[in-house]
């Protein structure tokens, strides 16, 4: 376990206070950590809610159960000690949890983090603000409180003069400003902060990953889903891959969304990315099978094009050139599948993101076992397995994406000129 | 040789979802095969149909596809140069012996499922073809579908392995030894034979868990997305096995040890109501574990298929068999000691 002392506290905020606000791209300082091995670490985990399979419920019964791991049912060295859950409907599983468990749910988020006391008494803290019933806004959002409740823990943080790491389920918020925030706010405080989503760390079949500095040229994401929801795992999907290429990440420049046939007129227009979307499709499991009496059938571009009713494609353009494009073919495809482009020597090279996903295929959502884990090793370690900026420009994406959806034309973002480097080994679940 | 150009396909029952519409469909429409989609469009496919099963949706493939039907056996068989014969069971050796009387001389056979369920008629099948200098090869998707994490056969001394499955006997028992016995052949050391194949039931089975077995199979079971009971209900992801619950759990459970010649025991639970994936896990001597899950993706495309396609299609272009021809024949021995063993 590591913790830190209220003087390294006080020494790493100061430090980030020099270094002035957030510059995107700056080196996240690590924490002057210090081991205390004498008890388990103690987690705390802030939910919207936690009813069979939501995102909360997958995270809970992984630190209460146990998950499948590395060839035995491994139980997380460290123990769920409080929750704070904001919303209890009929299907509530919190409580039957708790009290199964003997984990208690505090009414506010200062209390799970103190377990009642004056100062923060757990050694990292879990916010899973995905599902619940929160309202939408004009632009189709959902408006999740993980900023705030980001901020409630941070105010914990503050006042007890010690921070410890943090994981934010998806992306960070549906504002530019607060996502920046948040990592203003982990750079002040010096903690590390994980977030995002399982895409990038679960199964890939094959499992392709690059080497890093790749000559990589463009990359395809090919998925389903909604707008702010699952297009987000999309952009996660390649993200995982395109941040890897040549030179790292620098940023994106601008971003252009459309709907419908609309999607097909671009794809016409740019043949090398079309290709890549076959190449991702070749990589599909769950490929529609259109044609009456057939299970399965070899799409083409005019299939493509009849069925594009009720398709939304996002296309990014990164700052040095690069080019992200993430298609949601609803009706099409229920799974996720990357292709890229390699310069190189010249050659595509493709994989699906597999996401053993219940209730249809399996009855346990596993793809948040890679994902829990890497959570434990960030409280054990204190060190992040990927770099924030990674989510902070997958949320920035997605929310320019949702806002080029919103105004019918593209989106120019120079605020998001987010430069950070992959880790050079790999994180995705390959054992 | 020039590869062959038209293929045969010999088939006891045709409709959707069978391990004959799969095949059949991806060598007419093509399959995906290394990120790209495959189109085998040099093949002229034939087709003979066993009189009296339903037939409409092989009606509807000649059709829409240069499908050419014929109405025996040994024409379809005498057209072809290279065969692909399906099954409505796991094996109908009676009719494998008609389709390599009429296959040509030298061409590639393959048969989905098991060459026989009994050593005795899987050996005259292998004769029977060797006789004719016939390629034969035999198995299903299982062998060679992906495996999470993906494992590649261990080149080491192996003490245990275990396959966790589920289905009725015969069927489960087959995809099992499909499963598994790919990734037993290349150890090393020591006499390949079965030795010994001992059935477990009720009380006795559950013994075998209490053994030195328990970690393997504990491994196993890791690996499996679909615990049964409790994580249906709920969700939780469960230590069906810490805690004890897959006596509750196991609908009709029945379990195949293995004794090899060598020293290798390998262990088969068919445990319906516990799981619903294939799981295995392998130990070499040094005491270290392999495990894997076996994955059949999702229905309606169920791209192991795919892969099995492409292995044939490998098969016939290079005429050469894609494993040993020993595997077909352990198979079918083992089936034919689990039904005098029952």
């Amino acid at each position: 376990m590591i913790r830190r002392t209220r003087r390294q506290f006080l020494a790493s905020a100061a430090a980030a206070g020099c270094a002035a606000t957030f510059l995107p791209g700056c080196a996240q300082p690590h924490p002057p950590l210090s081991p205390t091995p004498s008890r388990r670490p103690r987690v705390a985990i802030i939910a919207t809610v936690v009813r069979k399979y939501s995102h909360a419920q997958h995270f809970v019964d992984r630190f209460l159960e146990g998950y499948g791991w590395h060839g035995e049912h491994h139980h997380p060295p460290m123990d769920l000690v409080s929750m704070y859950v904001d919303q209890f409907p009929r299907n509530d599983l919190a409580r039957e949890r708790s009290a199964r468990h003997h984990v208690p749910i505090y009414p506010t988020i200062a209390e799970a983090l103190t377990l009642g006391g004056s100062k923060l008494a757990v050694d990292g803290v879990l916010i899973i603000g995905e599902h619940g019933n929160y309202p939408k806004n004009d632009k189709g959002q959902t408006l999740y409180p993980r900023y705030k409740f980001f901020k409630e823990v941070v105010a914990v943080f503050d006042s007890s003069g010690r921070s410890v790491p943090v994981f934010n389920d998806k992306h960070l918020s549906t504002d530019w400003d607060q996502c920046v925030e948040m990592v203003q706010d982990s750079r002040r405080l010096g903690f590390p902060f994980m977030a995002g989503s399982s895409l990038p760390v679960t199964w890939r079949l094959p499992a392709l990953e690059f080497a890093p500095d790749t000559p990589l040229r463009e990359s395809v994401c090919v998925c389903y889903g909604g707008i702010d929801s699952y297009d987000f795992h999309g952009i996660e999907t390649a993200q995982c891959m395109s941040e890897r290429r040549a030179g790292g990440e620098v940023g994106i420049k601008s971003v252009l969304s459309r709907r419908g046939p609309a999607v097909c007129d671009l794809l016409d227009q740019h043949p090398t990315t079309r290709r890549l979307v076959f190449a991702a499709l070749s990589r599909s499991s769950t490929l529609a099978p259109t044609r009456p009496g057939y299970t399965g059938w070899m799409p083409d571009p005019d299939w493509l094009r009849q069925n594009s009713k009720g398709f939304v494609a996002y296309f990014i353009e990164h700052r040095d050139g690069f080019r992200t494009t993430v298609l949601l073919l609803n009706g099409l495809v229920f799974d996720f599948t990357y292709a890229g482009s390699i310069a190189r020597p010249r050659q595509t090279a493709s994989c699906q993101m597999y996401l053993p996903m219940p209730p249809g295929r399996t009855t346990l959502a596993d793809f948040f076992n890679p994902l829990v884990n890497h959570v434990e090793q960030m409280i054990l370690s204190g060190v992040a397995p990927y770099p924030i900026e990674r989510t902070l420009l997958t949320s920035g994406m997605t929310l320019a994406a949702v806002e080029s959806l919103h105004r019918g034309q593209a989106v120019e973002t120079p605020q998001m000129a987010v430069t950070y480097n992959a880790p050079r080994h790999s994180t995705f679940w390959n054992a | 040789m020039a590869p062959p150009r038209n293929i045969a396909f010999i088939l006891e029952e045709f409709g959707a979802d069978t391990p004959a519409q799969h095949l059949l469909d991806r060598f007419l429409i093509g399959y995906p095969r290394d990120g790209e989609f495959h189109r085998p469009d040099d093949w002229q496919v034939h087709v003979w149909l066993a009189l009296g099963v339903p037939d409409q949706e092989l009606f509807r493939r000649t059709q829409d596809f240069p499908l050419e039907r014929h109405q025996t056996v040994e024409s379809a068989a005498a057209a072809a140069d290279a065969i692909v014969f399906v099954p409505r069971q796991i094996a109908a050796p009676e009719l494998l012996e008609s389709v390599l009387q009429s296959a040509a001389k030298d061409s590639p056979v393959f048969a989905h499922g098991a060459l026989a369920e009994t050593a005795e008629e899987a050996s005259r099948l292998a004769a029977q073809a060797a006789e004719r200098n016939i390629l034969l090869a035999a198995g299903t998707p299982l062998s060679v579908t992906w495996r999470l994490p993906e494992i590649a056969p261990p080149a080491a001394a192996l003490t245990d392995a275990v396959i966790v499955a589920q289905g009725p006997f015969p069927l489960a028992e087959l995809h099992a030894l499909d499963g598994l016995l790919p990734l037993l052949e290349r150890r090393t050391g020591g006499d390949r034979a079965v030795r010994r194949v001992q059935h477990f039931k009720g009380a006795r089975l559950w013994g075998l868990v209490d053994g030195p077995r328990r970690r393997l199979l504990a491994a196993a079971l890791s690996c499996s997305d679909s615990p049964q009971g409790d994580p249906v209900r709920d969700g939780r992801t469960q230590d069906l096995l810490g805690l004890n619950l897959l006596p509750k759990l196991a609908a009709n459970p029945r379990a195949w040890q293995i004794d090899h010649a060598d020293g290798l025991r390998s262990t088969i639970f068919v445990l319906d109501g516990v799981v619903a994936d294939f799981n295995l896990a392998i130990k070499r001597t040094d005491g270290s574990l392999l495990y894997a899950q076996l994955f059949r993706p999702p229905p309606p495309q169920r791209h192991e298929f795919s892969r099995l396609a492409a292995t044939i299609e490998q098969f016939f272009r290079e005429r050469r068999p894609p494993w040993s021809p020993d595997r077909a024949l352990l198979t079918s021995k083992l089936l034919g000691m689990f039904a005098a063993a029952q």
